[in-house]
């Protein structure tokens, strides 16, 4: 299995691609890491320019053709491959055929834990409350949403309280954080104030995107709950706490 | 006829537009592959014989679902057992509200159902028939414009929805099931239908027999006029009935 | 044409963040709304909501791919039942088409019921320009007629409109007692707004359908205005764009079931009137003249570019905007335009101008809401990355328009993710910008990021490293 760990984990959360390595290698998983991936083109798609978004696109196709399955924890970069990739050569037969045929191999990491592995246990220990966001791209282009639930309610000691309006946006949007910021925070306020009406000690998301954002506030604020990404929880053992 | 040959060259040149901007030059040459315009006449006709067969065997099913479905869209309902109790029920409806001036249609259902004495002795003090004779051009509408009850039958009923069909046929039968402030409609159980589907092909039918001379208004109350206009606070009675009432005849 | 203000969007989005009425206002109604669809929708199986979906979406393809032969049907099918068609291109067209009939016919007072491509083409201020009094009888078209106010939610139009707003709006307008009881004000409408109608020569409509097979317009109502329009003026006009045409009318009971639940989470609005031409011999009430005018007005600029020509499904029941988490935050004006919301942001940039709103394709996450919720499942999310690649690249429909900071921000990142080791370069000079004595080097965008939220720290140790250092010895 080869691990496409995506291009936030890699600059600003290494320790997230650690706690994805440490899982699936405790359930007996053999990771590889194809060292040259770089990012899967979305933030250039998002944007709109679709032909450096190909580009980047025949580099990642290129560099997983060989793996079984490929693993990616992120809810917006498992869809850009398997969802947009084939969109992005729907005029070329060739590529179009190893973009589906590679959308087929891949998984979001929960997706992957659950319905390929077939576990909702992964030997993970933490005693607290959890809140799950939504990752919108994960909930409605691949339709995931029940497999992170089951793996956050597999964590022995964990309980799940589900926040009012989890499936809403938290008002990340990529670059939409950053074009209209004011119209992002104003999400993100109302989004925080339902995590923290829940009482949770973390709150649980598939993508770092959606937990840099909600992250960058809840550490401005001094706001008690943690950011977790799924990974980092099923990571958490008796006694170890590595945040 | 000048305007109708300029009407005639803007509307070709309009469809042209449409053509090319859908990439094509030229009109279809067949007619487009859609079901519901492609069936037959004998065969759309055998489509509502089904339809009036499952209204008649299940006709208390049906009944009962309107009554549910009817009371939830905001009508009061009544089942009355015969049609000397609908007048009877309409009377009663009449004295409680109070009214004073009653319009109605002509339909077959008021030969059978005498409210016009029921409205009388609840003290109603005139009613005016929307096919009425009128003694001045107008006068029709200005009568309708001061009532205080309407009274009308139904083409049918529609238990899915809650929904009464109103046909308004003559005089000024659109204004009786609208200005007044509150309304009555009477409905015999032998004419609810299940479902929308159902009633749109009955009127396709007749739209077929009658080479496209199907009623030229027709429209489908369901429930008292309402607006949510203000702060998105639910209020009945805006332009039309604020009131409705039906009245199911077994 | 009504002024276009979506260049606006940033300024006016940050000034309804930052009204406390309008949030409050908003966030209560978009809830109530939701809430409501959502009941609704339960009431059928999912899988029936599903598959009526898709019946809804295949009639409107069936509809839009051969609408030059609808279109002629539906004329030809008018013109039987005794009415008139006219075809216009522009909002000039149209507003000078109606002009001509009102004057032909003496008109001097006309009753609106509401239209959205009347508010597009600006046919109420035209038309009072020309001295002919035009009233808005739905009720919050005529509140926000009488306020002098562009319109804030398709469904809801008087939305920012408090109660007490209101009451005051009647006291200076309409010389009414103050009353804050909704009835009441209610009240003072109906008998308003019915001398209105009693002494209307023209009434002037929409269409939410117009059925080719039989020449019918249906209306969708709560209130009974739209009845009233249609019942006691001498003429009715109706303004309807080109896409609103469906073949049969039995495709219209799949669009029923579908509309009010979407809208407001009904069954069924209270009326639904199908109206076939002018009134017939033995009528006394209805109207004398019936006038259809089916307006361009840009639509066939969506038709020729074959991935946007979906917009034109579009049944205008605002279920998108009411699960918007932007449209949920800024409400309908700052959109600038007659359409908000996922649609809204999707039609002004081909209707209008691309450069005007050039903000909309941009103002929004693509979280896909829009998408779930949309009853003839128009892909909007798609729609609008199609815009941002217009914006970006160019294409049939839309030119080049974005910033060379923006060019040259992707320029940067195609390179910096074209190898693993033009990244490790990037990660290397970013790491460097974080010192201390560097912070003060401007980062384009960061400031947008960081005056709400803190920013996170480029690792000393990407995880190529650590998988290089460590991870990659498979442990024992």
């Amino acid at each position: 299995m080869a691990l496409c760990v995506t291009c936030l984990v890699d600059t600003f959360y290494p320790q997230v691609g650690e706690a994805v390595v440490n899982v699936l290698r405790r359930l007996g998983v053999d990771v590889t890491f194809p060292e040259d991936q770089t990012c899967c083109g979305q933030p250039a798609y998002n944007e709109g320019f679709q032909r450096d978004a190909t580009a980047v696109a025949r580099r990642l196709i290129d560099l997983f053709q060989d793996a079984e399955y490929v693993v990616v924890p992120s809810g917006s970069c498992a869809a850009m491959i398997k969802v947009h990739y084939p969109k992005l050569f729907h005029d070329d037969p060739d590529m179009l055929a190893k973009a589906e045929e590679l959308a087929g191999r891949t998984y979001e990491l929960s997706d992957f834990l659950v319905n390929v592995l077939q576990i909702t246990e992964a030997g993970a220990s933490f005693a607290g409350k959890a809140t799950y966001q939504e990752s919108c791209h994960l909930l409605r282009e691949l339709h995931v949403s029940s497999e992170p639930r089951a793996l956050v309610q597999g964590v022995q000691g964990t309980e799940l309280v589900e926040m009012d309006q989890c499936d809403e946006c938290c008002g990340f949007g990529g670059l939409f954080a950053v074009r209209y910021p004011h119209i992002s925070a104003a999400i993100l306020n109302e989004k925080l104030q339902a995590v923290e009406a829940t009482g949770a000690d973390v709150v649980v998301s598939s993508d770092m995107g959606c937990l840099m954002h909600m992250g960058g506030a809840i550490s401005r604020r001094g706001m008690r709950v943690r950011p977790m990404h799924l990974a980092e929880l099923l990571d958490q053992r008796e006694g170890r706490v590595t945040w | 006829m000048q305007a109708g040959v300029q009407e005639s060259a803007a509307k070709e040149s309009f469809l042209q537009m449409v053509r090319e901007a859908l990439g094509r030059n030229t009109p279809l040459l067949h007619v487009p592959d859609h079901p519901a315009l492609k069936t037959t006449l004998p065969r759309h006709q055998e489509k509502v014989v089904t339809i009036q067969a499952k209204v008649e065997t299940r006709r208390s099913t049906l009944a009962a679902r309107l009554v549910e479905t009817a009371t939830a869209a905001g009508w009061y309902v009544y089942r009355v057992a015969s049609e000397n109790e609908a007048a009877l029920k309409v009377g009663e409806i009449a004295r409680g509200l109070g009214a004073r001036r009653a319009v109605r249609t002509n339909e077959d259902i008021f030969r059978r159902v005498d409210v016009d004495l029921a409205l009388r002795n609840a003290r109603v003090a005139s009613i005016v028939l929307a096919a009425g004779r009128q003694r001045r051009r107008g006068e029709l509408r200005a009568l309708a414009l001061q009532a205080d009850l309407g009274i009308s039958g139904v083409e049918y009923a529609v238990a899915e929805t809650g929904t009464c069909v109103v046909v308004p046929r003559r005089g000024i039968a659109r204004m009786t099931t609208l200005t007044p402030s509150a309304l009555i409609v009477l409905v015999e159980e032998a004419k609810v239908l299940e479902n929308l589907d159902d009633l749109l092909a009955i009127w396709r039918l007749e739209n077929l027999r009658t080479r496209g001379r199907m009623p030229n208004y027709m429209t489908l109350v369901s429930g008292p006029s309402r607006t949510a206009d203000i702060e998105f606070t639910l209020t009945t009675g805006v332009h039309g009935p604020g009131r409705v009432y039906l009245v199911l005849i077994a | 044409m009504v002024t276009v203000r979506s260049a606006q969007f940033p300024k006016a989005s940050a000034k309804a963040i930052q009204d406390p009425h309008l949030q409050r206002l908003l966030g209560r109604i978009m809830r109530q709304l939701r809430d409501a669809r959502a009941m609704a929708v339960d009431d059928i199986s999912e899988q029936e909501w599903e598959l009526l979906r898709q019946r809804a979406r295949d009639i409107k393809a069936e509809a839009i791919n051969h609408l030059d032969y609808y279109l002629d049907l539906l004329d030809r099918s008018v013109r039987r039942n005794g009415g008139y068609v006219h075809f216009v291109r522009t909002a000039a067209e149209a507003n000078e088409t109606v002009l001509t009939i009102a004057k032909r016919q003496g008109v001097k007072h006309v009753v609106k019921a509401k239209s959205m491509v009347t508010e597009e083409i600006g046919l109420t201020a035209f038309l009072e320009r020309e001295g002919i009094e035009t009233v808005e009888t739905d009720l919050g078209e005529f509140i926000v007629q009488l306020a002098q106010e562009p319109s804030s939610h398709i469904v809801v139009p008087a939305l920012h409109k408090s109660r007490q707003d209101v009451s005051e709006l009647f006291q200076r307008k309409l010389q009414t007692q103050p009353t804050t009881d909704v009835d009441e004000l209610c009240g003072i409408t109906r008998e308003k707004l019915r001398e209105r109608f009693v002494e209307a020569e023209m009434g002037i409509t929409g269409a939410n359908f117009l059925v080719a097979e039989t020449g019918t317009v249906v209306l969708v109502t709560n209130e009974g205005n739209g009845r009233m329009t249609t019942s006691l003026p001498r003429v009715h006009v109706v303004v309807a764009g080109l896409e609103k045409v469906v073949p049969a009318l039995e495709d219209v009971g799949v669009f029923l079931k579908l509309l009010a639940r979407s809208a407001t989470g009904q069954r069924m609005t209270s009326y639904t009137t199908f109206a076939s031409g002018p009134r017939g011999p033995s009528d006394e009430d209805g109207t004398e003249e019936f006038h259809l005018v089916i307006v361009d007005n840009g639509r066939t600029k969506l038709l020729r570019d074959e991935e946007l020509r979906e917009a034109l499904y579009c049944i205008r029941c605002g279920a998108c905007s009411n699960v918007c988490p932007v449209y949920g935050k800024v409400g309908g004006h700052a959109y600038g335009w007659v359409y908000s919301g996922p649609i809204g942001a999707v039609l002004a940039p081909v209707l209008t101008s691309q450069k005007q709103a050039k903000h909309l394709p941009y103002a929004s996450t693509l979280c896909g809401a829009c998408r779930d919720v949309c009853p003839v499942k128009i892909d909007l999310p798609k729609l609008l990355l199609r815009l941002r690649q217009h914006a970006a690249e160019g294409g049939p429909q839309g030119r080049r328009i974005n910033t060379w900071m923006e060019r040259l921000l992707v320029r940067r990142w195609s390179g910096a993710v074209r190898t693993r080791q033009a990244m490790e370069r990037s990660l290397g000079l970013a790491r460097l910008l974080q010192k201390p004595l560097l912070r003060s080097v401007p980062v384009p965008l960061r400031g947008s990021w960081t005056k709400d939220r803190d920013f996170p720290v480029v690792a000393s140790e990407s995880f190529h490293h650590l998988w290089k250092a460590r991870l990659g010895r498979t442990e024992s």
